[in-house]
């Protein structure tokens, strides 16, 4: 048949990469999730069913998921929950990360790209600065971050608190990311930092595929500028959000070496990535680190899945 | 040619001629509150790596050194116990490697999934696109497992390989964004000009992707010289690290000095800071590149 | 050189849509055949099945009496005019030019002399060392010609190659590209939208509508011999007049009633249109603009039935000078008038006043104006008649 001479080449030309990543991603992905239903929990390998694993994850019974979603939520775990405490810590760890990462990184990226839009002198300067941060890797971005965000006492403090002090605003010293109740959310800072100049850049490019006579139709229909923004502006603007929400989202379920880099593996900074590389390495439970893996890619899966199905129906559509 | 309208950098609108008003200056306030805010950690880093260990004491944080010292830099860079130099040395041999395969690959795929599709091709990128979703951590145990059973060479070999594998999605992502800009009736000269696939590539396609080639080159650049994860998994040796992992060990015991640990973190980061401070337009478009998917 | 037939060709797309249907055409060797139809008629979608570069969904393609179908694009021999150029913009005018034969793996010497034969054929010898963005659109169509000339093949597609470039230069490139397919005498098909370069350029025209075939003929015979309603609007700028009017018996022969006016029928278009079938019941009657005139310079009326008119509007072009004016009579609506004319003209009456607007031409320098009553100049031998349900001209 002449179309298969004519299409068969290119199949041929991308099926390394295809072959590459049907191996090394879906593969391994599947070999993952077999592994997280052994009972492989110490250096001997067996090969047997078990869900243990899971088991030390998950609530024993219906009863429990109310207790265990109430735990989550506050990080205290009652004692009549049977999970495993670290896994309620780690959960509740990545929900209050991922709450201040999101909406920080959302909120004060849009802000700066609503400040830039209209155009201003330098306007240069204050993209290339609000974006450089992401040309640094965050290991590097945690050596200063550590320092800056360093809960030390007294005559030993340095970073923000020393800042604190120096300014006269000792009131705003707190414990950083050492802090029991909101260290998640002071791990969230650097994550801001590090990724709300990308967020600008994607709101700026947002901002600008408005057309300019839309905004002049509404002006000239006797619009304020607030207004303007309100109605023709922001409904443009509604497609970059869920953009946004994704890529950020995602990146907070996977985010490791920010964590990793600031606060090592103390339980009082961990997340369920950090948990499965402690329990891989140190723990030598492949199982439960297997099981992990898993739900963080199932949860990835249900925010990015829906959302590339979406977006290559809407770009067949165009 | 002009450039990849999906990649193009939003045009800057001349700024209003009005006088300054208070909701400009209030503008402009914010805007540089925020620039001062972002630079903090550089102010610091900066600092602390010209001080000398004796100024290097936590008080002393925020004042400006009073000697100012290359100590700091010196140990971070060659130093017996600290120096990262062998470490960047093995970044750079991963990291060359493996942006120009994986950069290639990106370009064949990109091209064939947009310019010379295949029935299921459509399928067969979102197959691959999500690749880039993925936890990593899922996949490293049985990867390594794979490189131990196929005694494929140890250390940074493996680390290329892996960035090469992981690198496709994204790759092949910017290339085929960019491509779909190339009129079709271009390809389809070439096919009435009696030219094959390859030829229509080589001939007709690769002469007018350098701005791909260099958006997708400094992206991948970038994320591979920055990545710690892959590496602490992949590279056990410790004399095969490569710069971001010997970062986190110098860096993460309490003993390295903090001048030492703020020169070393700059060291790290000094080539992607180059590249970003110099060819900062192309890295944004790969960026926006891997968003304007969506 | 070779000839192509289509035979019963159609194309149909994944969603169920027929671009094309049914087609069956011969294009006979040397021959300049024009495609001609508005936007989506399927022309394009024809002529790149004839290319290989869309899958043929039913019927047999033949060219040079072998059947193609099968074959690719690349060994059909064919070379093709695209509409935007697609001049590679990385290489000069010379090696754009060359790239088919270098990939022939041509001997250098003979890829440089015939390089240089084909840049002289279409003025291009001071242009060989530029890229294309430095050409202008006219240079860059002939560089596009040029490319599909050098290499001698049996068939030459050519894809609205005029529409991207201004008016004068399309009416120049027009008989260029006459001038220069009558001289190398390929077989060509050549896809238009414009009406007017068919007429002058096809040694025959294909009309078009919505992926079907409407009529094949000569220029000439397509616009004396339309043979439905569609090709009667299509063809001819400004349009046909059409309206609908009523056939009657007169003491003398046949009638039509248009509005409130009778016109007679010549007996022998009587005959071959075959309106005795038609007494008593309503067609729809046609006239070109210049088979309607207004008097001559000294107010002498042209012969042919006068019309008397009230004049609504005036378009004085210099060459020409178009009067219009509404006729009492009903307008033939139908969305293939509709799609053939661009339905402006209808639009605009049914909101002014009722009946049909009308156009007639005057002498150029006439001095009628708006509001004139006079004498319009019909001339009953070129009248025609349609089908209000079938479209199709009577009697054929």
């Amino acid at each position: 048949m002449t179309k298969i001479r004519r299409w068969g080449p290119g199949l041929l030309l991308v099926s390394p990469s295809i072959f590459l990543v049907a191996v090394f991603v879906y593969g391994l992905i599947g070999w993952n999730v077999k592994v997280s239903f052994s009972d492989w929990r110490q250096a001997q390998e067996t090969s047997g069913f078990d869900t243990s694993a899971y088991a030390e994850l998950f609530p024993a019974d219906t009863g429990e998921v109310g207790e265990f979603a109430g735990a989550v939520v506050t990080g205290d775990q009652p004692e009549s929950l049977s999970t495993d405490p670290a896994w309620i810590i780690d959960l509740h760890h990545a929900l209050l990360f991922t709450l201040v990462f999101v909406l920080g990184a959302l909120l004060m990226g849009a802000v700066l790209a609503f400040l830039l839009d209209k155009g201003v002198k330098g306007e240069g300067f204050f993209r290339a600065v609000y974006l450089f941060p992401m040309a640094v890797s965050f290991i590097a971005a945690g050596v200063v971050w550590r320092w800056l965000m360093n809960p030390a006492p007294g005559n030993r403090s340095t970073g923000f608190n020393l800042l604190f002090d120096k300014l006269g605003l000792d009131f705003l010293r707190n414990e950083w990311y050492l802090g029991t109740d909101w260290g998640a959310a002071a791990l969230a800072i650097p994550a801001v930092w590090a990724l709300s100049g990308y967020i600008m850049a994607l709101y700026l490019a947002g901002f600008r595929g408005v057309p300019e006579e839309l905004r002049e139709a509404a002006r000239m229909d006797g619009a304020s500028e607030w207004r303007v923004y309100r109605h023709v502006v922001f409904p443009h603007l509604r497609p970059v959000t869920l953009s946004a929400l994704i890529i950020l989202g995602h990146i907070s379920i996977k985010v490791f070496d920010l964590i990793v880099a600031i606060g090592g593996k103390q339980l009082i900074t961990q997340t369920p990535a950090v948990y499965m590389w402690i329990l891989i390495y140190d723990a030598r439970d492949y199982a439960k680190g297997a099981a992990i893996a898993t739900l963080l890619l199932v949860g990835i899966s249900v925010l990015v899945v829906p959302y590339l199905l979406y977006t290559v129906r809407s770009e067949r559509r165009v | 040619m002009s450039t990849a309208s999906a990649t193009v950098e939003p045009r800057v609108r001349r700024p209003r001629r009005r006088r300054a008003t208070g909701a400009q200056v209030l503008k402009y306030a914010a805007l540089l509150f925020a620039a001062l805010v972002v630079l903090l950690p550089v102010y610091v880093l900066l600092v602390a790596s010209f001080k000398t260990g004796a100024e290097a004491e936590p008080s002393r944080a925020w004042a400006l050194p009073d000697v100012w010292s290359l100590d700091a830099w010196r140990q971070a860079w060659n130093g017996e116990q600290y120096g990262l130099l062998p470490f960047l040395e093995n970044s750079f041999k991963l990291v060359i490697p493996a942006t120009l395969i994986s950069t290639f690959l990106g370009s064949l795929n990109g091209f064939v999934l947009s310019r010379w599709r295949f029935p299921g091709a459509d399928l067969v990128f979102l197959f691959l696109l999500f690749g880039m979703f993925i936890p990593y951590q899922a996949v490293m145990i049985p990867l390594t497992q794979i490189f131990i059973d196929v005694d494929f060479p140890e250390g940074i070999p493996r680390l290329v390989f892996a960035h090469i594998v992981y690198g496709i999605p994204i790759t092949t992502l910017i290339f085929r964004s960019y491509y779909a800009t190339i009129p079709e009736d271009l390809i389809e000269a070439a096919r009435m000009d009696r030219a094959g696939m390859l030829r229509t590539y080589w001939s007709v396609v690769l002469p007018v992707s350098a701005p791909a080639f260099v958006v997708t080159a400094i992206w991948q650049f970038t994320s591979i010289w920055n990545d710690f994860l892959f590496a602490v998994f992949i590279v056990d040796d410790p004399e095969q690290w490569p710069v971001t992992v010997a970062l986190n060990n110098t860096t993460g015991s309490f003993v390295t000095p903090y001048n030492v640990q703020m020169a070393a973190a700059l060291i790290a980061s000094l080539p992607t800071l180059v590249v970003y401070i110099l060819l900062g337009r192309y890295f944004m478009r790969g960026l926006m590149a891997g968003a304007l998917k969506g | 050189m070779a000839d192509i037939r289509l035979d019963g060709i159609g194309k149909r797309f994944p969603n169920g849509f027929w671009a094309v249907r049914d087609l069956s055409l011969t294009i006979d060797e040397a021959e300049l055949l024009v495609l001609v139809g508005p936007s989506g008629c399927g022309k394009t979608t024809a002529l790149r099945m004839v290319a290989g570069l869309e899958d043929i969904s039913a019927g047999d393609l033949y060219i040079g009496g072998r059947r193609v179908n099968d074959v690719l694009e690349r060994d059909r021999d064919i070379a093709m005019v695209f509409q935007n150029y697609a001049l590679y913009p990385h290489m000069t005018v010379a090696q754009n030019i060359a790239f088919s034969l270098r990939l022939s793996k041509r001997p250098r010497k003979e890829i440089r002399e015939r390089v240089e034969e084909t840049a002289r054929l279409l003025g291009l010898e001071e242009l060989l060392d530029r890229r294309p963005k430095q050409l202008s659109g006219g240079q860059k169509q002939r560089v596009a010609m040029g490319r599909a000339i050098i290499r001698k093949p049996q068939v030459f597609l050519m894809d609205e190659p005029l529409s991207n470039l201004d008016a004068q230069l399309r009416v120049h490139m027009r008989g260029e590209i006459e001038a220069l397919q009558k001289r190398l005498g390929v077989t060509t098909v050549y896809v238009t939208h414009d009406q007017v370069e068919a007429m002058t350029m096809g040694d025959r025209v294909a009309v078009l509508r919505a992926g079907e075939l409407q009529q094949v003929d000569t220029p000439t015979n397509v616009y004396d011999r339309p043979v439905n309603l569609f090709v009667a609007g299509f063809i001819g700028s400004p349009p046909m007049n059409l309206a609908r009017g009523t056939v009657e018996r007169g003491e003398e022969g046949v009638l039509v009633r248009l509005g409130s006016a009778t016109l007679p029928v010549p007996a022998e278009i009587a005959r071959v249109r075959g309106l005795d079938a038609w007494i008593g019941r309503e067609t729809i009657v046609g006239i070109r603009p210049e088979n309607l005139q207004g008097p001559s310079a000294d107010g002498r009326p042209a012969g042919g039935f006068q019309l008397p008119a009230t004049i609504d509007r005036v378009e004085a072009l210099g060459s020409s000078l178009l009067a219009f004016f509404t006729l009492d009579a009903p307008p033939a609506t139908s969305a293939a008038i509709a799609e053939a004319t661009g339905g402006g003209l209808q639009e605009v009456a049914l909101i002014t006043r009722e009946g049909t607007p009308f156009c007639a031409t005057f002498e150029p320098r006439s001095a009628v104006r708006v509001g004139d009553r006079v004498d319009v100049s019909l001339d009953t031998h070129r009248l025609h008649f349609f089908d209000p349900e079938s479209e199709s001209a009577l009697g054929t």
